[in-house]
């Protein structure tokens, strides 16, 4: 098992650091194929590992910080969760890189680009399989500093270096605040290590819990981009749509959600964190549904949707329910990809035209995408019998076994989002798939002859994601069929499995929240489908007013920060520089070492060399002296 | 002791302030000034003998001649100096000689 683990994270590790020292000197092919072997080899191996599990396994690789009684060895804690985990990682980020090699084909830079790309997995892996929170942390800054990096990939274009901050700065608010929280939990455990904290959680005042809970939460609002800190995400679009999939799907945005499932033990003791998580799940879920809605740009609408994704997962979380939200993790990573590499097609096929009212018609020009990107939008619209439709039903169900107001009102706002996410999405393929080809770019493409090349090998991509987003529900099929296999999987998580619900009560659940996407999907058909399309593609020539343009950009979170963040940090900052650095400090520096130099030349001029000044002055000094002593006497 | 030390020490500021106005008033002449200063040395030394038998003590009077000593070196170098420069500039005005300035 050591092994597996090893090899799990040292082969990302290896391809990064082979890519990046001497990635230039190799044949381009190379370090294509080493890239995307080493992620498979993880796969292989953590395969291996799935394969070899028997239970819960500590494994310590090496020591790393110790100190008197601090220790934070490079250990390994496989258990269920991280072990579904890095399967998932590994699989659909082999499938991401493998879509790179394709996607990347004409960029120069594909070096820096396969290198950054691996240690983002590596990092991602460290994070989910780190036993200790120290080890956690550095994995979570791994995949910030990664996720920066790519995000600004094409940095010279200043747009998306500002995207690429954008995201590094925000996370880093919630960081802080988990990084205070790692400190704080030595010196109330004095430990590190991830288990032994979940299991004297017991120990702490209430209070206490409820602090350190609130901590890590605004840690992984940061990360996972929940509201308030989700401004980064929909600008993290700048990155290669391969970046975009990485961390929408497999990666960085559910490390809040692993963070907050692993720590679960620990959090279900305090009602008031689980409510906090489960309120900002929900109110983020939301969020991102009501703004995809709006949007015009293609990977804008996945990013919303992504954010509100996060926002069910996290609602999961609060509502104990720890295995339905990995599940949805699980069901989400893959059509999330899916999506986000169908996209990518689709932009690559229209020669980076990313607005979807000017796309359209693509169904027949684009097959081999549009199926799998159909399979995608159904999971994520969550379509009856897709795997998209049970993950989601799952956290549904968990939030409405819950019960009690809050949790009621909590079902139905996730109900609200279930039913705009249907609309959005259908709006979305609608749009995109729909109808005939219209937009200048389009027909400017169409005359080309084609409506350019999408590599064989991106389009292939596809398949399995789609197979495996349909498929989802046979990761955990609902409790009136049998129970399911994650379910199973994860039962030995204390207090993962949220309450139960009677079968009835669930199939009524589902039934409901059936009933909410086909209302979505209709209201969708009525406004997008057939002939009202060309009302509609009219109608958003005009600039966008009133609640769209509300929507469009985000409800003006940006705005607001902008006017209650960032005016006065820059007003402080240029007052701080132009008044206090070069006013007062620079300028009394200067004038005083000029009015020295103006002294010493005054003084300099008495030393002229003549000896009757010299006398005068030596009578003048001497007159003072016995005045002096004269004044003291008398 | 007949005469007060009072006294003594008032004709030596006297003495001391004639030769200080001395210096400063010819001060563009090297020779007055050699003059001024000696008179200035020589209220000095009447002060130290006026407080040497004030006291009874010897200190004063080998102060005294100490500085005796001091001024007739003093004056034989400086009357050689002064004869030296005014040969190479023709004058005893003291400010002509600033070359040390720099």
């Amino acid at each position: 098992m050591k092994l597996y683990l090893a090899l799990i994270l040292l082969l990302p590790l290896l391809g990064g650091a082979v890519n990046a020292l001497a990635g230039r000197k190799l044949p381009r092919r190379l370090c294509e194929v080493l890239a995307c072997g080493v992620v498979w080899g993880a796969f292989g191996s953590a395969l291996l590992a799935f394969l070899a599990y028997r239970g819960a396994e500590q494994v310590t690789l090496a020591s790393w910080l110790a100190d008197f009684d601090f220790a934070a060895p490079l250990e390994l804690y496989l258990d269920p969760l991280s072990l579904t985990m890095i399967l998932m990682i590994t699989f659909v980020c082999g499938l991401i890189h493998v879509y790179a090699v394709g996607y990347m084909a004409e960029d120069p830079n594909y070096v820096r680009f396969f290198a950054l790309l691996n240690i983002f997995v590596f990092a991602m892996l460290v994070l989910v399989l780190a036993a200790n929170l120290p080890l956690l942390y550095l994995g979570w800054e791994g995949v910030g500093f990664c996720s920066y990096a790519l995000i600004g990939f094409w940095y010279r274009e200043p747009r998306n270096a500002t995207a690429g901050r954008k995201a590094f700065i925000t996370t880093r608010i919630g960081d802080t605040a988990f990084g205070i929280g790692i400190v704080w939990c030595f010196l109330l455990f004095h430990t590190e290590s991830i288990s032994q904290i979940n299991q004297m959680g017991f120990l702490m005042p209430g209070s206490v819990i409820t602090a350190l809970g609130l901590l890590f939460l605004a840690g992984a609002m940061g990360k996972s981009a929940q509201v308030p800190l989700m401004v980064w995400l929909p600008d993290a679009m700048a990155g290669p749509t391969p970046v975009s999939a990485l961390i929408h799907a497999a990666t960085m945005v559910t490390a809040g959600v692993y963070l907050l499932a692993r720590m679960q033990p620990l959090f279900g003791l305090s009602s008031i964190v689980m409510a906090a998580i489960a309120v900002t799940g929900a109110a983020t879920a939301f969020y991102g549904a009501s703004c995809a809605v709006a949007q015009r740009d293609l990977k804008r609408v996945l990013a919303y949707s992504t954010i509100s994704q996060i926002g069910y997962m996290m609602l999961g979380v609060g509502a104990g329910a720890v295995t339905a939200a990995t599940f949805h993790l699980l069901v989400h990573a893959f059509f999330k990809a899916l999506l986000f590499l169908g996209a990518g097609c689709v932009i690559a096929a229209m020669h980076h035209e990313q607005d979807i009212f000017r796309m359209g018609g693509l169904r027949r020009r684009l097959p081999a995408t549009f199926w799998p990107f159909l399979a995608g939008a159904l999971c994520l619209a969550g379509v009856p019998l897709t795997g998209g439709f049970f993950s989601k039903d799952a956290i549904l169900g968990a939030v409405w076994a819950k019960g009690g107001g809050l949790y009621g009102c909590l079902y139905l706002v996730g109900l609200l989002t279930a039913l705009i996410t249907s609309f959005y999405t259908f709006r979305m393929l609608y749009l995109v798939f729909g109808g005939e080809p219209t937009g200048a770019s389009h027909e400017e493409a169409a005359e080309q002859g084609h409506t350019g090349p999408v590599p064989r090998v991106m389009e292939v991509m596809l398949v399995p994601l789609a197979l495996l987003a349909l498929a989802g529900v046979v990761l955990n099929v609902p409790e009136y069929l049998g129970e399911g296999w994650l379910g199973r999987f994860l039962a030995p998580l204390a207090a993962g499995r949220g309450s139960r619900l009677a079968s009835g009560t669930e199939l009524l659940l589902q039934g409901i929240a059936a009933f909410a996407c086909l209302v979505g999907f209709a209201a969708a058909h009525l406004r997008y489908g057939g002939a009202r399309r060309q009302d509609r593609l009219v109608a958003a020539a005009a600039p966008p007013t009133g609640l769209t343009a509300f929507l469009l950009h985000g409800w003006y979170v940006d705005n607001l920060y902008r006017f209650l963040l960032i005016r006065p940090y820059e007003f402080l900052a240029g007052l701080l520089w132009r008044r206090v650095d070069e006013g007062v400090i620079d300028d009394s520096l200067d004038r005083l070492a000029a009015g020295f130099g103006k002294v010493g030349q005054g003084l300099g001029r008495w030393n002229c060399g003549r000896v009757s000044v010299y006398i005068l002055s030596f009578a003048a000094g001497m007159a003072l002296i016995i005045g002096y002593l004269a004044w003291m006497v008398l | 002791m007949i005469v007060p030390l009072a006294h003594i020490l008032i004709l030596a500021g006297i003495l001391f302030v004639l030769g200080l106005i001395c210096v400063v008033v010819w001060r563009m002449n090297l020779i007055m000034l050699l003059i001024g200063i000696e008179i200035m040395l020589n209220a000095a030394m009447l002060a130290f003998v006026g407080g040497a038998s004030r006291w009874g003590m010897a200190d004063g009077q080998v102060f005294a001649l100490l500085i005796m000593a001091m001024t007739s070196a003093e004056v034989s170098l400086a009357l050689a100096m002064v004869v030296y420069l005014h040969r190479r500039k023709k004058t005893v005005a003291a400010d002509e000689f600033n070359e040390l300035k720099d």
